[in-house]
């Protein structure tokens, strides 16, 4: 072996390197927890053999919050606070299986109209994760200009979901019986109810035609974009059957050929009021996943559209007490979030709060396929594949 | 979901439907084999969550049990159908002082996380688990955080000022219960 270079004999040096192979050694990598391809703080260590990815371990916690704790130390309505911060891209929706299960329990029949405006808000709140994971995923895979759209996009119905309940992110909206009397209407009293703020209508009108439009435009700015389609078809195929077994929801078990949508199985809204497709894909790839999402938001939107339409008019709160203690009882209610199905465990004991609240949550399972999918991918499709399972931080820790 | 629940009844003997929600009791013996069942003959193929619940007279947070509970874990699987409405809860309950049930993840590749959850969070053991460690805590952190011993530290700080909320408003008459709609 030569350890020093003789310039007399480098020529035997190097041909001497090139006949043997070449050792390599895995080298760990450690992305994260402060990656901007992570949503968040997810942690992944991963051995890298050369380009090629391998034993991928996702590390997570840095986003726990502990909130099945402390909602045992919470009364029902204190609950719905924190549970909008699981998912805070899409906070509205979080709050509904939970009303719905305390509303179960209590055995209370909820106002059609607050369901109504609970079911419009719900598709708002999934217009706007949609927007949100369409520009980031754009961006991921190396394009600048989405993002900026998605952005304005978003904000138009941003602006409509803190026109009614005065937040944008986590709107602490429903009340168990109903929803809040709108913000910016006019005084709250207890005899004089507030309801949707004037121009609502007019304006959601015109915010869903932009979604749908802006739907158009990302099919043919993203979809029909020959990078775009090379970063993500067939990288990252998920097949139906290992998305059930580990519990994988929402657009991504779509994506992968599976005809589920809990709008329509289950009852927690009333969807079947309402004409719209459920967008499903052929391949399970990141470019379907991509895709069913892009197709979703346009069937939100036309639900939106015929829930103004069709909105019924009379009370919002259904009659409840004033102290709310839920009977003994347990059940689960779970409802389709943007990121998959998102439920709650209520074990109640007939006190204030629960005894037990179990939060299921999409992001939790969706990622745990990461180190399957994730097994001898190549180092530049880990982010392509991550990005496309669209998680929040706050989904996944609670 | 009418044939569906007549299904279940006829095959396991401790079944209840609660709220809508159809739950299976079993011995913690049987807890494989159950879901075994579930999975090929009930086409329950969607692994949703496990948990388990901690139950006991004694608690440090929150409210106890206002009938006396025999201390012990229950634990809980929840099961579904993508295809339709078909869900299932299961539940079985083991023993505290030495917590141990079979682990699921050979039938459900998804039950690998939620049973570290369940592992750090109360100290239950899962056998033939491929790695039983933490998933959400850090390395040294030491007790099992859901159960009902344990303390909520800033809770025995500073009092919850939240504890007011759930009280009757001081004006309201007391004959005034509920809010008009």
């Amino acid at each position: 072996m030569v350890n020093t270079l003789d310039p007399q004999n480098l020529n035997n040096f190097s041909e001497a390197s090139v006949s043997v192979e070449i050792e390599t050694e895995d080298m760990t990598l450690n992305i994260g927890p402060q990656h901007p391809s992570t949503h968040g703080v997810l942690r992944l260590v991963a051995k890298v053999d050369g380009e090629k990815v391998h034993d991928v371990k996702p590390v997570l916690g840095y986003m726990h919050r502990g909130y099945e704790k402390l909602a045992e130390v919470r009364s029902y309505p204190q609950i719905t606070t924190l549970v909008n911060r699981i998912d805070w891209v899409a906070g509205f929706s979080n709050e509904i299986p939970f009303i719905a299960g305390a509303e179960r329990l209590m055995e209370i029949e909820v106002p059609e109209r607050a369901k109504h405006i609970r079911l419009i808000l719900t598709e708002m709140a999934r217009i706007s994760s949609h927007f949100v994971f369409n520009g980031a995923y754009a961006l991921e895979v190396g394009a600048l200009t989405p993002i900026f759209y998605a952005m304005e996009d978003r904000e138009r119905v941003l602006d409509l979901i803190e026109s009614v309940t005065g937040g944008r992110f986590h709107p602490n909206f429903n009340r168990i019986g109903g929803v809040k009397p709108a913000a910016g209407s006019g005084p709250t009293t207890k005899k004089d109810i507030q309801d949707l703020p004037a121009g609502f209508y007019r304006d959601t009108k015109v915010a869903m035609q932009k979604v749908i439009e802006a739907a158009d435009q990302f099919q043919n700015l993203i979809g029909g974009n020959e990078v775009f389609k090379k970063r993500t078809k067939n990288v990252g195929i998920l097949t139906a059957e290992t998305a059930e077994a580990f519990g994988v929801s929402g657009p991504i078990l779509r994506a992968s050929g599976v005809k589920s949508d809990l709008r329509t199985q289950t009852d927690y809204l009333p969807y079947d009021q309402f004409e719209y497709d459920i967008p499903v894909g052929e391949n399970g790839d990141c470019y379907d996943r991509w895709d069913v999402r892009v197709k979703e938001m346009v069937e939100s939107a036309k639900i939106v559209l015929q829930a103004i339409d069709s909105i019924p008019s009379g009370p919002l709160q259904a009659k409840v007490p004033k102290v709310i203690k839920v009977p003994k009882g347990r059940t689960y209610v779970r409802a389709e979030n943007p990121k998959g199905e998102m439920g709650y465990y209520i074990v109640s004991d007939g006190g204030l709060g629960p005894y037990r609240l179990k939060v299921r949550t999409a992001s939790f399972s969706n990622i745990s396929i990461l180190p399957l999918l994730l097994e001898g991918a190549l180092l530049p499709d880990l982010i392509a594949i991550m990005g496309s399972l669209d998680f929040v931080l706050g989904d996944v820790d609670r | 979901m009418e044939e569906f629940l007549n299904k279940i009844k006829e095959n396991f003997i401790n079944t209840d439907v609660e709220f809508e929600t159809i739950n299976i009791k079993v011995d913690s013996s049987q807890w494989v084999e159950t879901h075994q069942k579930l999975k090929e003959e009930f086409d329950l193929k969607f692994f949703s969550w496990l948990s388990a619940i901690d139950w006991d007279n004694e608690v440090s947070i929150g409210e106890a049990p206002k009938d006396s509970v025999s201390p012990s874990f229950e634990i809980i699987t929840c099961l579904s159908d993508v295809s339709n409405n078909n869900l299932v809860t299961v539940s079985t309950t083991i023993n505290k002082l030495e917590p141990k049930i079979n682990s699921l993840v050979e039938i459900y590749a998804g039950a690998n996380w939620h049973e570290r959850e369940a592992f750090e969070m109360f100290g239950i053991n899962f056998e033939n688990h491929p790695n039983l460690e933490k998933l959400y805590l850090p390395d040294g952190y030491e007790g099992n955080p859901m159960l009902k011993s344990f303390e909520l530290i800033s809770r025995e700080v500073k009092p919850w000022p939240g504890e007011v909320d759930v009280e009757g408003m001081p004006e309201e008459s007391a004959s005034d219960e509920s809010v008009d709609g």
